[in-house]
């Protein structure tokens, strides 16, 4: 068997503990242990998970042994076979179980994917969806950061209303697409002059603005010609065209700051689908670099989508557990197969969260300073978009306190915007509501 | 779309005698009846309508139950008034097709329903004739990426790859794109536009000074005829080991690859195809494999007649494999390949040889050169179309800027420009020129500003009729359907004759269009979308139990998987049914034939797959088929059955999906919330189901399940009879018996499987089930006579249907359905000819438009 050079690349990181990969930056230099807690920056990730999860009634056994669920009862954690993989992260893990977005209930589980970061009333109320979770942290700290957010997915694109292929929105009818190729997301987020100077860049820029002064004068002539109910699609180009100067500006003020310098070595960004786990990865290392480097902070991704027929992510589980079928199909088999995939996932998440915590920044590491939600709008049973599984990780300098299992169930109920409220909070982008919340979820703090 | 939910709407059953019945005694007393309606609307609604509903729709659509969120008691007959129309519409719908009341509630009289329907359609019609200014739908939409990439080939004359640049489009089965609530445009759509627009002219517009030709020649010796084993020169099925790698290339232009080559034949085998690739240097064993295919040979002549090739291509759409920094040797420079593929493929090529198969034929090829840039003209034509040569260049080049983009906007902007839209761009050329160091980046930019103009980027459907611009978008609408691209010169030379609203003239484009090879991006994107044939793609193939369907991996950390960069057999599946649709279109033969037909569309590796005999190559083609092949029509393709299949297990519900989305335009809803899953509900029965036929059997006796699922199995139950691979399969193993996947020590070879399934499979495979309101089916050849029995007017009006809302790019309305009626009995009297079909489309008052909106103005 033939070795590949990328291939030792990537085993020697992985034994390294994840030090090999990217080393501490310029940027990241500035959090050194001088910094004082509070100057630390606060950061969010969403991951998303697709097809639900495994979590069977039966309590014995081998059912039980594969319940996503690390355990059966409220309070301290004790890992099953499908959540070990957190149990080195015990005391940066909550589980939430009983939460969901009323949005998204009439919407069935294959659909309920669209709401899980914005908990917006597709349905009934609002008819169609609104803004997410890291867009609103995004609006109010994203000028901290060259990006004010990063939006990643494995099959890119916005997808269509019922098969989201992203998890963020800038509001109604404003879905970002999500970005799915690793190379194009190192090179937008690492390498955006392509190549050029920042002399050359700026002189663009400069010139850049008078295009978009153009470009909405076109628009605007165009416009006039429309009747009312085609002048919609000509404001999506005019709202565009005001966010691309925004962008000028701000590219424009960033170029006054140098772009951190990344090492690549070990980095497989041309990576495909034919390998889920590198593939996976490699998001995820995306993600991680992108906030080492406070490039940005806040992520999203979605990491399997709802309806992934078309896609290769419908072949991950053959691809990875040598499944024989659609990964769509594992998510109904019974133990073990449907275990060894949401356990298969899990590493991936686990492997994520243990990178920022091995990463050191001021006295504590990342994960203390990065508050991570991780899970699903469509739980194994019933096709339902109730009671999702979820996550919560980190976040630890902002008060999150960890190790245990919450049940919001009976009387207990309450809408999982409440945890969005909080998050938002923690990360210094408060806001007094989130779609259906009626508070905060002060239990996350202990 | 007609109603029908998995919930309450799957009730709508049919009725198929009276729903004949009904239709045709509707058609000729339409006229009687309207008349009398005309006076009489509010007292026949009081005497026949209200008490209709009352007798046979309020107990389950009144104040008790609204299933469908559907209520009659509450309607107050006021048509005129525009109340509740579309509600008006689905009742008509449901009235006419016989799928209300349920076949298991008391039916109404037939005439009694005919004298409804005819009264709820002859108020229909008058409201839409009487409002036709009210409530336009919005059309203006951005371009799909599919039409963004085919207008930048036309407009340039030379194709870059964009649309993989551009974020991916939404795609939803059984749907259109091409919508406006599909199409949106946001700030990353735009940024990406800017970026293709630029590199589209970095390599439109060439520098002044004549570039230098990279050059590579390999030459393969060999010391024949010596007869031990393989070549130097030769080619085998399945390996990648003869390649060039380019010494330079240059950052544009187009290229020429030459090379020689000839084939050794084995006996009974008369052609084999050869495959240029570039990009990567291939290796099964890494997941980086990026290549683009050159081009594909076909050689018959044998090695005493060599014969010499050449192939073009852009390099820009080539990837580069990086340089990588390999550790103790250094950054390894860039690098580019060309790898030869034998592509040959009767099925064997899968059968994992390790060998040499010398009944396997090879490729000789004795030498492959690369030239790049092509000099033979220079500048290149892309260039001198837009930088056309002139005086003006030099003793006036501002006059010359303005000439460059009078030529060039109103073929951008697909309609005449205005002096002010060529002054706009003409003073961004001037302001901007002196920041640039030559006049051809000050040219690129300012023509990459037309390229992210909305008016480059949208279609637009507004202009008034009568209107010049209107016909300008019409022959937009036309290429845009037709071809999913712009409009070409002839085309926009009857805009501005204004003759494009002339059905002869209409007729005789689109006829001139269908011939055009760019027709066949309208059926690849038609077909894929309305047949969701895509999935074929993403199912994941039991590689045990069919271990002849994919090219797999040997040896090696990756051993076992696919193949990644060989065609398969399922891209030929997908070929499969858009080249059949294409030969409808070409042989304008019935529409019906999409449910049955006398040919199939094969190449080798499809027919050997199917079982039919005699097809040599890789070009696919009409076939003439028997009834024992098994084949005919769309329900019988490999795309659709495995794209409907686990890839271990045929999936009814998938495959009975489909029939009624695609085939009978049925709106089928996914399953509601909190119905438990197909392998919850069997319980303890799901791990020993030897099928998802017989799971489903257990999940019907769920009462919440049994709903939905009696009305939707009995479609997809006959197409048992076909496995996973769409391959026919009459016999299966006997009840509780599982069978077991290739395994190479128990069959020592594929015949050694083949005959372990031979004794497994014993028994006859149940196919059979009862259609709603219909008669027990047995198999796929009983359920397509059915078809063609009994569903012959829901059949040909979907697919009316699907033209129409894909040609005009937004979803119909109630106010459509005259036209779409109108189309069918069009249709009807000249045998479905599917043609025809589409020119009637065109020439049709929906297509044409008549967008009434107010405060639309003339435009230059």
């Amino acid at each position: 068997m033939k070795q590949k050079s990328w291939h030792l690349d990537r085993r020697e990181f992985l034994k390294g503990g994840g030090m090999a990969l990217a080393l501490p930056l310029l940027n990241a230099m500035s959090w050194g242990k001088t910094a004082p807690a509070n100057k630390m920056p606060k950061r969010m990730m969403i991951g998303y998970m697709a097809y639900g999860v495994y979590e069977p009634k039966g309590e014995k056994d081998l059912h039980h042994d594969w319940n996503w669920w690390p355990c059966k009862d409220p309070g301290p954690l004790t890992f099953t076979k499908s959540a070990a993989p957190f149990e080195p992260l015990k005391d940066y893990v909550t589980y939430l179980r009983g939460l969901d977005h009323a949005g998204g209930w009439a919407l069935g589980g294959h659909s309920s994917g669209d709401v899980f970061a914005t908990g917006a009333d597709m349905m009934n109320a609002e008819k169609t969806n609104n803004i997410s979770i890291d867009q609103v942290a995004a609006n109010i700290r994203g000028h901290e950061t060259r990006y004010p957010s990063l939006v990643l997915g494995t099959e890119g694109g916005t997808g269509s209303y019922g098969s989201c292929k992203t998890l963020s929105h800038y509001g109604p009818g404003r879905p970002i697409p999500s970005m799915e190729k690793p190379q194009e997301i190192f090179n937008r987020i690492f390498q955006p002059y392509a190549g050029k100077t920042v002399e050359e860049i700026r002189a663009g820029l400069k010139r850049e603005a008078s295009v978009l002064d153009m470009m909405l004068a076109q628009s605007k002539s165009m416009k006039q010609r429309l009747g009312h109910e085609d002048q919609g699609k000509m404001n999506e180009y005019l709202d565009s065209i005001r966010s691309l100067e925004q962008r000028v500006e701000r590219t424009s003020r960033w170029t006054q700051e140098p772009l951190p310098k990344v090492d690549t070595k070990g980095l497989n960004l041309e990576v495909s689908h034919k390998d889920p786990l590198e593939y996976i990865r490699c998001m995820y290392d995306l993600i991680y670099l992108a906030f080492q480097t406070d490039s940005t902070r806040f992520a999203t991704l979605m990491l399997e989508s709802e309806s992934s027929q078309g896609s290769e992510l419908w072949n991950y589980a053959t691809y990875t557990l040598g499944y024989k079928g659609a990964t769509h199909d594992i998510a109904h088999k019974r133990p073990p197969e449907s275990g060894l995939w949401d356990n298969w996932r899990a590493q991936q998440h686990a492997y994520f969260l243990k990178r920022l915590r091995d990463t050191k920044e001021g006295d504590g590491n990342m994960l203390d300073n990065t508050v991570v939600l991780w899970g699903s709008a469509h739980p194994h049973e019933s096709h339902t978009g109730k009671k999702y599984p979820l996550q919560l990780a980190g976040g630890n300098n902002f008060g999150f306190k960890h190790g245990k299992l919450h049940a919001f169930e009976g009387d207990k109920k309450v809408p999982l915007a409440n945890a969005f409220v909080s998050m938002l909070k923690a990360v210094d982008a408060p806001v007094t509501k989130f779609a259906d919340s009626t508070g905060e979820m002060p239990i996350l703090f202990g | 779309m007609k109603l029908a939910c998995a919930g309450d709407a799957e009730k709508f059953s049919l009725k198929p005698v009276n729903c004949i019945l009904t239709l045709s005694m509707i058609c000729c007393s339409t006229v009687a009846l309207a008349a009398d309606a005309e006076g009489v609307g509010a007292a026949a609604f009081n005497s026949q309508v209200q008490p209709f509903f009352k007798t046979n729709c309020v107990k389950c659509h009144g104040p008790e139950k609204s299933k469908g969120k559907m209520t009659l008691h509450t309607l107050d007959g006021n048509l005129n008034g525009g109340h509740n129309v579309e509600q008006w519409e689905k009742i008509l719908e449901a009235l006419k097709s016989g799928e209300m009341p349920p076949e298991d509630e008391p039916q109404p009289k037939a005439e009694d329903r005919l004298a409804v329907a005819s009264w709820i359609e002859s108020g229909l019609r008058r409201y839409i004739e009487a409002n036709q200014k009210v409530e336009p739908v919005a059309t203006t939409r951005r371009l799909t990426n599919f039409e963004y990439q085919n207008t930048m080939r036309d407009l340039f004359g030379f194709e870059l790859k964009l649309s993989d640049k551009l974020p991916v489009d939404p795609v939803k089965a059984y749907r259109f794109n091409n919508t406006a609530d599909f199409m949106l445009l946001g700030p990353e759509q735009l940024d990406r536009y800017r970026e293709c627009a630029q590199r589209v002219l970095a390599s439109a517009i060439v520098a002044a000074e004549k570039p230098e030709v990279h050059r590579t020649k390999v030459d393969f010796k060999s010391d024949r005829p010596a007869e031990s084993g393989v070549q130097p020169d030769e080619v085998i099925p399945g390996a990648e080991n003869k390649s060039l790698r380019l010494k330079s290339w240059p950052q544009t232009g187009e290229f020429r690859m030459q090379f020689t080559a000839s084939a050794i034949l084995p006996a009974g085998i008369h052609e084999m195809p050869l495959r240029l690739v570039m990009g990567y240097n291939l290796d099964e064993n890494s997941s980086m494999f990026q290549m683009e295919p050159v081009g594909t040979v076909t050689l018959k002549n044998n090695l005493d007649h060599p014969q010499t090739f050449e192939l073009r291509g852009r390099i820009e759409n080539y990837p580069v494999r990086p340089g990588i920094n390999v550790e103790r040797r250094g950054v390894q420079p860039p690098t580019m390949t060309v790898t030869l593929q034998n592509l040959y493929s009767n099925g064997r090529p899968n059968d994992n040889l390790r060998g040499i198969e010398y009944s396997l034929p090879r490729a000789v090829v004795s030498s492959v050169e690369f030239e790049a840039p092509i000099l033979d003209v220079w500048p290149p034509e892309h260039h001198t179309r837009i930088l056309f040569p002139s005086p003006l260049r030099e003793s006036d080049p501002a006059a010359y800027v303005r000439e460059v983009l009078a030529r060039f906007l109103p073929r951008a902007f697909r309609r005449p420009v205005a002096a002010a839209e060529i002054a706009l761009f003409t003073e961004h050329y001037q302001q901007t020129a002196a920041t640039f160091s030559s006049f051809e980046e000050a040219m690129r930019d300012t023509l990459s500003l037309v390229l992210v103009s909305p008016q480059f980027l949208y279609h637009t459907d507004t202009a008034a009729d009568g209107t010049p611009t209107r016909h300008y978008e019409l022959a937009a609408k036309l290429s845009y359907f037709l071809w999913g691209s712009m409009p070409d010169d002839e085309l926009m030379s009857l805009a501005a004759q204004a003759r494009l609203r002339d059905p002869v003239v209409v007729q005789q484009q689109v006829l001139r269009m269908l011939a055009d090879r760019r027709a066949e991006a309208f059926v690849e994107n038609f077909t894929s979308q309305w047949l969701g044939t895509n999935k074929v793609k993403g199912v994941s193939i039991n590689r045990d139990l069919f271990p002849r369907f994919l090219a797999l991996v040997i040896n090696g950390e990756r051993a076992g998987t696919e193949v990644p960069y060989r065609p398969t057999i399922r891209d030929y599946m997908c070929q499969e049914t858009a080249g059949f649709f294409a030969e409808l279109i070409r042989q304008n033969a019935s529409v019906l034939n999409l449910v049955d037909s006398n040919f199939a569309y094969l190449n080798e590796p499809l027919a050997q797959h199917y079982g039919v005999p005699g097809v040599e190559g890789l070009a696919l083609r009409a076939v003439a088929i028997k009834p024992e092949h098994h084949l005919g029509g769309l329900l019988t393709q490999g795309a659709i059955l495995v794209g409907n299949s686990t890839g271990s297990a045929p999936h009814p519900i998938y495959r009975a999906v489909w029939l009624r989305e695609a085939i009978l335009g049925d709106d089928v809803k996914p399953p509601p919330a909190e119905v438990p899953a197909l392998s919850d509900s069997a319980g303890k029965a799901a791990d020993n189901a030897t099928s998802i036929a017989e799971m489903l059997r257990q999940h019907r006796k769920v009462e919440s399940c049994s709903d939905c699922h009696v009305r939707l199995d009995p479609w997809g139950i006959p197409f048992e009879e076909y496995n996973s691979i769409g391959r026919y399969q009459p016999l299966v193993p006997k009840n509780g018996v599982r069978l077991r996947g290739f395994n190479l020590e128990q069959d020592k070879d594929l015949a050694g499987y083949e005959a372990y399934l031979k004794t497994v499979n014993t028994v006859k495979l149940e196919a059979a089930a009862r259609v709603p309101s219909g008669p027990e089916i047995n198999g796929v050849a009983e359920l397509k006579a059915y078809l063609l029995r009994e569903k012959k007017t829901e059949i040909v009006t979907n697919v009316i249907r699907r033209l129409l809302t894909y040609g005009i790019g937004r979803p119909l309305t109630f106010r459509d359905r005259f036209t779409v009626e109108s189309l069918l009995q069009q249709a009807k009297t000249n045998d479905y000819k599917l043609r025809d079909l589409i020119v009637a489309v065109c020439q049709s008052k929906t297509f044409q438009g008549n967008p009434i909106k107010s405060s639309a103005s003339t435009t230059p």
